[in-house]
């Protein structure tokens, strides 16, 4: 296997809070929802598995054996199972990487234009890779059936795209090329009142 | 092709600018080496990236030593050797130009449409060649620029399907760049995700342009007309869903180096090129 500190990115040398936060981004970045409608979530959760044993050896070679236990968990990840009729083959034609057969297959009239329906021909369209069709797919199928956690999801992962942010970007502590905000100085200027006033003084009068 | 993949220069180290100049360098050496003087002047940004990507997907190629070129004939630069490991990159580069050219014949102004005409002749061996050592990459760029046509002809109003062409394009080049399966896997969709990028915001470059000239372009085919806001607003989401997807991509691809310099282009490049084009600033050369 390869050097579980290499893995994370960590040096020998790190102590156990570096490495967990080193562990933590990791698999912010790899995490299922992230990839579950890729055609390379495959790849992502081999990454997962990749992290979650060099974290899970460094832990047990440091605690001399121990079971390091509590930070696997994202590994259990599994989206809801049990499915049944149609859909459960449309998706699996789906991770079987055979768009053209999913979506012939939702094309016919038969299958019914359900929730399900919106977010599987969603996820077809986001595998290959046409977003703006996938993103009102998705809207669809949340608002047809708002309580659903696997819609939700993706919903709100293209949601977190629109708003402008990218997955494991090391700028994202210095801000977008546009620098500070209107909104970033307003709320600067309320933490620092409130601050001031912890401290019996004020800088904002009026609040 | 554009230049629109270029990193963003006030967030890069200078040892990571001098590394990111040394590529471009070894691209135009190469360039010149393979397919001739005047292709030299067709490089973009958008080849070096990926220049970029295949050498730091390698294990050797990267020898950076000081030379003297054209363009600086009297102090020796910083220039990658040329050994061969850009071969791929310049051919891919050298097939997308003489394709840029026949296409900017049939609908362009005047002065492009002439220059495009007098400058094809004498790229055209240059493209034979590069066919030659890639036919599966020359033909797959033929078939998408009949299917961009076709497209064009059919008044396509979906933006998704309109940037295909050119993402299958970028698709093609960039999943060759690897041997690896896995690596090709994710090149592939990077690929994509990047040619639909460079589509989009040429497509917004040109919306203007191409509504007083009454030319194709999805972004003149929505239902509320023609309103420069709403269009703005729509580029920008179709952008973002491109940005946030190639950066999921881009984060299971494994780096041997150049990691900071493709960090900057993928996570702050496209956005900061993005925004000049949005907000009609003029892009530097």
């Amino acid at each position: 296997m390869n050097d579980p500190y290499r893995v994370l990115g960590v040096s020998p040398n790190a102590t156990d809070e570096q490495i967990r936060d080193a562990y933590r981004e990791l698999s912010k970045k790899y995490h299922p929802d992230l990839h579950s409608q890729s055609p390379l979530a495959d790849l992502a959760e081999e990454k997962m598995k990749e992290i979650n044993a060099a974290y899970d050896e460094i832990m047990n070679m440091r605690r001399g054996g121990q079971n390091s236990g509590g930070y696997s968990s994202y590994s259990q990840y599994n989206s809801q199972s049990q499915y049944y009729g149609d859909f459960a083959e449309i998706r699996r034609q789906i991770q079987n990487g055979n768009y053209t057969v999913a979506d012939s297959m939702l094309d016919n009239p038969s299958v019914p234009r359900n929730a399900e329906w919106s977010f599987l021909k969603g996820s077809v369209c986001y595998a290959r890779g046409w977003l703006n069709e996938a993103f009102t797919h998705f809207t669809n199928a949340v608002n047809q059936d708002p309580g659903n956690a696997e819609y939700r999801a993706a919903y709100n992962r293209m949601m977190q795209a629109r708003n402008g942010n990218m997955n494991g970007s090391p700028y994202r502590y210095y801000g977008s090329p546009g620098g500070c905000s209107t909104c970033d100085m307003c709320q600067g200027l309320i933490c620092a009142d409130c601050c001031c006033e912890c401290f019996g003084g004020d800088l904002i009068s009026c609040c | 092709m554009f230049g629109y993949i270029r990193p963003f220069k006030p967030q890069m180290k200078f040892c990571e600018y001098d590394a990111y100049k040394a590529v471009y360098c070894g691209l135009c050496k190469e360039t010149g080496k393979s397919f001739g003087f005047l292709l030299r002047f067709t490089l973009s940004y958008d080849f070096a990236f990926v220049g970029l990507i295949s050498l730091a997907l390698g294990k050797d190629g990267t020898e950076i030593t000081p030379q003297r070129c054209v363009a600086h004939p009297l102090k020796k630069t910083p220039c990658l050797a040329c050994t061969g490991s850009l071969h791929f990159t310049a051919a891919a580069a050298t097939m997308l130009v003489y394709h840029k050219l026949k296409d900017d014949i049939s609908d362009r102004g005047f002065l492009s449409k002439t220059r495009a005409i007098l400058l094809l002749p004498l790229i055209y061996p240059a493209y034979k060649k590069a066919k030659r050592n890639y036919p599966e990459i020359a033909a797959l760029i033929e078939k998408s620029m009949k299917k961009q046509s076709e497209l064009e002809k059919q008044n396509c109003k979906s933006i998704d399907l309109a940037a295909e062409p050119t993402a299958e394009i970028i698709s093609a080049v960039a999943e060759k760049i690897s041997d690896d399966e896995k690596q090709k896997r994710i090149l592939k969709r990077m690929g994509y995700l990047l040619g639909r990028y460079v589509y989009i915001i040429d497509a917004l470059n040109d919306a203007k342009d191409d509504y007083k000239k009454k030319n194709y372009n999805p972004f003149l085919l929505r239902e509320y007309g023609f309103d420069m806001e709403k269009i703005r607003a729509e580029a920008l989401d179709s952008i973002n869903f491109t940005l946030g997807e190639l950066a999921n991509t881009y984060s299971l691809l494994d780096l041997e180096r150049f990691k900071p310099i493709l960090d900057n282009i993928i996570y702050l490049g496209l956005q900061n090129t993005f925004m000049s084009v949005l907000n009609e600033k003029e892009l530097s050369k």
